[in-house]
């Protein structure tokens, strides 16, 4: 390899190590939905540089670990960008924090885009797929999920 | 002779339809493919009977917060519609009602339908089980109610005839076997049936063959899990219409796309491989004899002075975001109201007619809903597959319907999607976001535990829903009100619903089937009802409290009987007061048993367009110039 080729730099690293931190989701699953610089500029136009900058603050004082922040408005910022990448909304924030905040937008919920949807994480938490996006196919909703017992048969009914 | 000042030229047809849904499609169908022409008015656009619109409608769909049934569909100013969203529940019960239907009743409406080309079947689930040769007598056999004049027998052709339109897959064998429908010896649906889901299996390994008693004194019932018939593409049946095979329809704008159902649990609020039976593709094989006119808004049915009816005016308009429009009229031999039962409704009492019966409006029905939902002790495999695809069947007739409203129980594959608004309600919940902003928020979990106690939480949700016949009541009705109109113009329609002690009885007695269905499967019941905002069908009855929700099947406004002193249309859905004017549709219906209303629609359409053949011959049979009897 050419020394002298540069590697481009990933997309928002500090923003995907702290989604990694709240999600629970790996990199490589977070930057498959194709969806880091949406959220980034989502969660930037919704709460304002400063307020991300201070979030972060918080997040490194709490050695990481978005369960040990105490501030609400950083509080709040950690559940916004994780209902963002569990379900493709930013949500609501609350009342006191877009007080807080000085938003001059109206603090309403929205699906940042369509795409956002059908890559929501939660999803993938009991190994579902987004209905009206990413079908499994015809007749896989017989099959036992992951981590169920085959049904007992009684009746010789679910063949086909 | 002179002529006389040039008229400006209106288009005659043979037939005007008024509403491109379900039954408006099946009767341009009919009718177009025996020649005659016919002019067919949607008050909705036509952006939807293209692959362009289609994706659009699902992108609107994906990018909604709420995938109630209209959410893939534009609002249109023009020809708006109701919407399960436009009703919130207050603090201590009760009720506001905030969109296109005006309420004025104890208990709220909660259904919707749609106003665009394909109209409400757009959005249904498919389910298309039949009526039970009961339904149709409840009157005469279990004194409450409305009987039809017509009995299953008579419509039993009829529904073959709407199963291979719709493309009906099914077990027949089955269905006769579990609830005792009658079929032709050696009938087979269109298509095999919907492989059932994991749920019902599961939920079939531990119920199948229990004895249960709804109440302590009542007669013991076995359950038993039955597959649900579907409009929806599985295997075609090669055995089907004595071997001749059945070849299922693709999806409209792209024939060679989807054809088999492949789970994308979207039925409702819509099919994105157009897997499911939609009007759109019967339009898709109209004759050349159709034609259909979009953004036309049907005002008023235009009489004769003697019974007949000449036409209909409608209101043109381009924009649907403009008020502009232009009134317009179309003449026929045959008008064939076809706009939904609240909207066929509307027109008769605007222009006055077909009320001789004083029924008009009246015995607005619905298929009132009770949710129930848990948790099984292992992974349920939610939002997979249709939305139901298995049900019991066994409490929709029998001697208990004297007392109590009969119901059919759908299981629900979806989770605590409809209950709780699920997933997305649990991911708030973990979060520690509440529904009310102004409220502290919890502390909420994240990373690994997040994501580990929501897969451990909505992987084993499942519901039941309860839906029940709800009987003929004539307070339960629509009206119009000239001070509030539409963008348009037209007076809004203005409901007034109630359940009766029938129904709030058979509600009752579900809970309690319900309870016990938690028990023997071994699951976790967390089904609560208290009012609220999302809880506008909550209600005191007895010692309990319930909340119901509405099915989407409005029904019984224009209802058919023996008689037209008590009754609207008759047994061909043709107005009484006018030979050339018909109603058609679920509004149509004296009862509507427990069965999804669309496929039994669909039948008795069809048996109608027969109806409207003949009498379509007989109006342009030349006139017989007969001597009078006995002269030579």
């Amino acid at each position: 390899m050419d020394p002298h080729d540069p590697v481009p730099p990933p997309e928002c690293p500090g923003f995907v190590d702290v989604s990694v931190r709240l999600t629970g989701f790996d990199e490589f699953t977070l930057r498959g939905t194709g969806l880091v610089r949406l959220y980034h500029d989502t969660t930037v136009e919704q709460v304002g540089r400063a307020a991300v900058g201070r979030f972060l603050d918080d997040l490194a004082a709490a050695g990481g670990d978005p369960g040990g922040l105490t501030d609400e408005v950083s509080r709040d910022i950690a559940r916004a960008i994780t209902h963002l990448w569990y379900l493709g909304v930013w949500p609501q924030l609350s009342r006191s924090v877009h007080a807080a905040l000085g938003r001059e937008k109206p603090n309403t919920a929205f699906t940042v885009s369509p795409e956002a949807y059908t890559e929501g994480l939660v999803w993938q938490t009991f190994h579902g797929h987004p209905p009206g996006a990413k079908a499994p196919g015809f007749g896989t909703w017989a099959d036992p999920p992951p981590g169920a017992p085959a049904p007992a048969r009684r009746t010789g009914e679910d063949a086909r | 002779m002179t002529a006389g000042p040039a008229r400006p030229a209106t288009p005659r047809y043979d037939v005007v339809v008024v509403g491109a849904g379900l039954a408006g499609s099946l009767v341009a169908k009919r009718l177009g493919d025996r020649g005659w022409r016919v002019l067919v008015l949607e008050a909705g656009t036509r952006t939807l009977d293209s692959w362009p619109g289609h994706l659009d409608a699902l992108d609107t769909a994906h990018a909604a917060l709420a995938k109630v049934p209209n959410a893939p569909y534009r609002r249109n100013p023009a020809a708006p519609f109701p919407d399960v969203l436009d009703l919130t529940g207050l603090p201590d019960g009760g009720y506001r009602a905030d969109g296109y239907f005006l309420q004025n009743g104890p208990l709220p409406y909660g259904s919707d339908h749609l106003r665009a080309t394909g109209g409400t079947a757009l959005h249904w689930m498919g389910l298309a089980p039949r009526m039970h040769p009961d339904d149709f007598h409840v009157r005469r056999a279990y004194g409450y109610g409305r009987d039809w004049p017509l009995a299953y027998d008579d419509l039993e052709p009829h529904y073959r005839a709407a199963e291979r339109e719709l493309g009906v897959a099914g077990d027949a064998d089955e269905q006769r076997d579990a609830i005792g429908l009658p079929f032709p010896p050696g009938y087979g649906y269109p298509m095999h049936k919907i492989p059932r889901s994991y749920l019902d299996s599961v939920i079939a390994a531990r119920l199948d063959g229990v004895r249960l008693r709804e109440a302590p004194d009542a007669p013991e019932t076995t359950l038993r899990v039955v597959t649900t018939p579907h409009a929806r593409n599985s295997t075609p049946n090669p055995g089907y219409d004595s071997g001749r095979g059945h070849r299922p329809r693709g999806a409209v704008g792209t024939p060679n796309y989807g054809e088999r159902c492949v789970g994308h649990a979207f039925c409702v609020p819509i099919c994105p491989v157009q897997a499911k039976y939609t009007p759109l593709k019967t339009q898709a094989t109209w004759s050349d004899d159709v034609t259909l006119v979009a953004h036309a808004v049907v005002s008023r049915v235009l009489t004769a002075g003697n019974g007949r009816v000449l036409g209909v005016e409608y209101q043109r308009y381009d924009d649907p975001a403009s008020p502009a429009h232009t009134t317009r009229t179309a003449e026929a031999d045959l008008v064939v109201l076809a706009a939904h039962a609240v909207e066929n409704a509307k027109l008769l009492l605007l222009s006055g007619l077909a009320d001789a019966s004083g029924q008009v409006g009246r015995n607005l029905m619905d298929h009132p809903v009770l949710l129930t939902w848990g948790l099984l002790d292992h992974p349920a495999g939610p939002f997979r597959g249709p939305g139901s695809t298995s049900g019991l069947e066994c409490f929709r007739t029998g001697p208990a319907r004297r007392d109590r409203a009969p119901f059919r129980v759908e299981i629900g594959n979806w989770g605590w999607s409809w209950p709780a608004g699920s997933p997305s309600g649990d991911v708030s919940r973990l979060l520690g976001i509440t529904g009310d902003p102004s409220q502290p928020r919890g502390k909420g979990l994240f990373g690994a535990r997040l994501r580990r106690e929501l897969g451990h939480f909505v992987g084993r949700q499942f519901s039941f829903q309860f839906a029940f016949e709800q009987d003929a009541e004539s307070r339960n009705r629509v009206t119009v009100d000239p001070r509030h109109r539409d963008r348009l113009g037209i007076p809004r329609p203005v409901l007034t619903y109630d359940l009766s002690d029938h129904v709030k009885r058979g509600i009752a007695s579900a809970k309690a089937v319900s309870d016990q269905l938690f028990r023997l499967l071994g699951a976790e019941d967390h089904t609560a009802y208290a009012p609220g905002t999302s809880a506008p069908g909550w209600f005191r009855h007895g010692d309990g409290a319930f909340e119901f929700k509405g099915a989407g099947h409005a029904a019984g406004t224009h209802v058919m009987g023996a008689s037209r002193a008590d009754s609207v249309v008759d047994p061909w859905q043709r107005c009484w007061d006018h030979p050339n004017l018909y109603a058609v549709g679920c509004g149509s219906m004296p009862s509507v048993g427990t069965s999804n209303p669309s496929l039994t629609m669909a039948a008795l359409t069809l048996r109608s367009c027969e109806r409207m053949h003949r009498d379509l011959t007989e109006l342009h049979r030349p006139a017989a110039l007969r001597l009078p009897e006995g002269r030579p």
